[in-house]
């Protein structure tokens, strides 16, 4: 047990150190890679109220991101779903792999995303939106049984002008466990800090903190029926805050614009930045530690 | 086609597209790290504004010293010591433009995602780093 405590601590240390430089979005994906060596642990919360007196879904994700180097990011994610008055399931997994393709920044910045997901139909993250949409109005332990493994690719297109971040994500999916169309999707994002300039003081609620955003998503049909027909679309502010050096705290509010939406998704997610991760492993795994992090 | 096969056909897939995309990627990878003369041209617009050197401070301690290390915290990743004459001897427009552009080889992020004046506020803390070196983590 103390010596459990003592890698956990060894790991947790330096993340005081750390900034996590989370971005409002969702959905939407920009250029921005985790940093080299950091992982990354986020947890995150879908609220989905139907219309038409349907079930609430509400919807737990957690997400762990390792930057393995300055190109290429994977991501874990673990979801679940629970339906008012009915039941809690685990909804399966994904794996995600993000590459940079440009080393340098551009005014477009392009990278590459591939996911493999082993959920079922009552994952209700709603992590991306691809395809037509309708209603959930069956059971989750109905919903669970029908398995879908799905392989996704996203462009994602992000750039950086003065202080704005404007991102642009096409969503291409296909569940290989049936014989569905391949779907498409979009996101498109832009956001920026309330405050440009960095105070001298260590302050929570100085401007510098938050940083405000706007996306935009939803289907575009699949090959079948390539459009926005029967397609769920959303518009969605929200806002991040960075509480300290190493946690910060998200939420958005996603209005459904279609009938084929929900009629509002709340999502809240919370962000704990570990920096140097994987030196800390290593150094503990050859013996070796910093004098700044012996225990005493 | 039995569930087996096409469960080793989709990894199959994942790793051909994982294993080409990264081909793709060190074949593009631009070796040096060399600033543009225009961006070394760039004057610090924080240059008269002492009382934005404090927040310079904060943003490093949040963001670089992980790394680069100061008086009291070691480096790490191989990173340069930031007090040292040839980081010094750069001009403001030169880290303001490795600063902004990182180099993805050499596990310095792109920090392009701080506003460019918080960059600027950076570039004027960087000058003012003492000139003890940074002890090494080995």
């Amino acid at each position: 047990m103390r010596h459990f405590l003592i890698v956990v601590t060894l790991l947790l240390a330096p993340a005081i150190r750390s900034i996590a430089q989370e971005n409002p979005y969702f959905v939407t994906y920009d250029h921005h890679m985790e940093e080299t060596g950091n992982l990354e642990i986020s947890t995150q919360g879908t609220i989905a109220m139907q219309k038409h007196d349907l079930p609430t879904l509400v919807a737990p994700l957690l997400e762990l991101e390792y930057g393995w180097n300055g190109w290429w990011t994977s991501e874990l994610y673990l979801e679940g779903s629970s339906q008012m008055h009915d039941s809690a399931v685990f909804a399966g997994w994904r794996l995600e792999n993000r590459f940079k393709v440009l080393q340098r920044e551009h005014w477009i910045n392009p990278v590459l995303y591939f996911e493999f997901e082993d959920v079922n139909e009552a994952s209700h993250i709603r992590k991306e939106i691809v395809g037509h949409d309708e209603p959930v109005t069956e059971s989750l332990s109905l919903l669970r049984q029908s398995k879908a493994r799905e392989l996704e690719g996203k462009l994602i297109l992000s750039s950086n002008v003065h202080s704005w971040n404007i991102s642009e994500n096409f969503i291409v999916e296909k569940n290989t466990s049936s014989s569905e169309a391949t779907e498409f999707g979009y996101a498109v994002g832009i956001s920026r800090p309330l405050a440009t300039m960095a105070s001298g003081t260590d302050c929570k609620l100085c401007r510098e903190n938050f940083r405000a955003a706007l996306e935009f998503y939803g289907g575009l049909g699949n090959t079948e029926v390539f459009g926005l027909p029967h397609t769920a679309q959303f518009i969605a502010p929200g806002i991040v805050w960075q509480l300290n050096a190493a946690n910060s705290l998200k939420a958005s509010t996603a209005f459904g614009l279609t009938s084929a939406s929900e009629r509002t998704l709340f999502r809240v997610g919370y962000t704990y930045e570990i920096q140097g991760f994987g030196h800390k492993v290593r150094q503990m795994l050859s013996g070796k530690t910093n004098k700044g992090d012996k225990l005493n | 086609m039995s569930r087996t096969t096409l469960e080793n056909r989709i990894y199959l897939f994942l790793m051909i597209v994982s294993g080409a995309t990264l081909l793709a990627q060190n074949a593009i990878i631009d070796p040096s790290w060399v600033v543009p003369p225009k961006a070394i041209e760039r004057q610090n617009p924080m240059r008269d504004k002492p009382s934005a050197f404090l927040g310079g401070r904060k943003i490093f301690e949040h963001t670089c010293i992980e790394c680069h290390g100061d008086a009291t915290h070691p480096r790490t990743n191989n990173a340069p010591d930031l007090s040292s004459p040839a980081v010094q001897s750069e001009t403001d427009g030169s880290l303001f433009w490795r600063i902004s552009q990182g180099n993805s080889r050499r596990a310095m992020p792109s920090f392009s995602n701080i506003p460019e004046t918080q960059r600027w506020q950076l570039v004027l803390y960087i000058r003012s780093i003492s000139k003890q070196v940074a002890p090494v983590s080995k």
